[in-house]
């Protein structure tokens, strides 16, 4: 019986040595829009948040993260939280995300009921050993009435319809 | 006794079966089945676009890439904030120190402005051209084969001027040496 187990995992391991053959070499890497996913949500009438859910394995660079928002303006520059530092040779001590960044973004001027787009830009890099460019996205909420409920987090890049992902 | 012994046999069977499609969906969601995904395998094509392309160096002359047909060119997308590639980057110096007398020609394409890869190829003592491609190597990079525009991306073109070898990330270093051997 163990013999019979045994010799099927030998099978097994071989059939995945096989068809997996180039991926021992290069692990499968993420579009960037999904390593990183960007979301935002309207918290207030006078607040959204941004976030972004960073797949294991993947980071972002704090200096490189930029917010805007329109048509209204900041209130106030947005708070980011602690990153992790890295110590580049190049650039010196960098702070670095991983896992789930929210940064909230104070409006001024804001209205009930009005659309709000917040652009982010941002760059990061996988463990694996590459950097992607800069990406910009965009995202578009509805701003709540005042004391009324916070509106659904809203995705940039919807979710992949994908048994494995 | 005859009937156990199918029971057993069947049983086997069935054991290997099970492992088979656990291992090809394994295989499947690890890899993909004969492809990366990574990287179009471009190999063996004409890399004629890449040798119609002219971009600044450092100094702000064009350079044409076409003036290295008929060597065994190495080009190397990157950047300054690409920690990955400035780390992979000394063994190119080497490999074109070595192998450079033998016809083989190293050229890096920067998404980048020309002040930081001036500065990074003067730290690293960079022995080969740094052309200025800016983001819009990254659709370049991407016309190449290089799906996810990410860096670094490095595309091997043979003596006749053909695309031998794509990859995304950094190159491990027997790698690269055999397959420069294999073609100069």
């Amino acid at each position: 019986m163990n013999f019979r187990i045994t010799r099927a995992l030998a099978f097994a391991a071989v059939l995945v040595a096989l068809s997996s053959n180039r991926a021992t070499a290069e692990p499968k890497l993420l579009e960037p829009e999904r390593a990183f996913a960007y979301s935002v949500q309207a918290v207030d009438a006078k607040t959204v948040e941004a976030r972004f859910a960073i797949a294991s394995g993947y980071y972002l660079y704090r200096e490189k993260l930029k917010f805007t928002v329109e048509p209204v303006a900041l209130a106030s520059a947005p708070a980011f939280p602690p990153g992790a530092l890295k110590d580049d040779e190049f650039f010196g001590n960098v702070e670095t995300y991983r896992g789930q960044l929210a940064v909230r973004l104070p409006l001024d001027g804001a209205l009930p009921g009005l659309k709000v787009t917040v652009r982010a830009e941002s760059q990061g890099c996988a463990d694996a050993g590459v950097c992607y460019p800069p990406q910009v996205q965009h995202v578009t909420v509805v701003l709540p009435a005042p004391g009324g409920r916070p509106g659904a987090p809203v995705a940039a890049t919807p979710a992949k319809k994908s048994w494995f992902n | 006794m005859p009937h156990l012994f199918k029971t057993r046999r069947t049983s086997t069977w069935l054991a290997f079966a099970l492992a088979g499609v656990l291992a090809l969906c394994a295989g499947l969601y690890f890899g993909g089945i004969g492809e990366d995904g990574n990287v179009t395998d471009l190999r063996g094509k004409d890399a004629a676009m890449l040798f119609g392309l002219a971009l600044p160096d450092t100094s702000g002359r064009e350079q044409s890439i076409g003036q290295w047909k008929g060597k065994v060119l190495v080009v190397n997308f990157w950047a300054t904030w690409c920690l990955p590639c400035r780390d992979e980057m000394p063994e190119f110096v080497k490999a074109q120190r070595a192998f450079g007398g033998r016809g083989l020609q190293f050229v890096g394409i920067a998404v980048d402005d020309v002040g930081k890869v001036k500065d990074f190829a003067a730290e690293l003592g960079l022995n080969y051209p740094a052309l200025i491609g800016g983001f819009g190597a990254i659709e370049l990079s991407k016309s190449l084969g290089n799906r996810l525009g990410a860096l670094p991306f490095t595309v091997i073109v043979d003596r006749s001027g053909r695309v031998n070898h794509t990859h995304l990330g950094p190159i491990k270093e027997a790698d690269l040496n055999a397959i420069i051997m294999q073609l100069l």
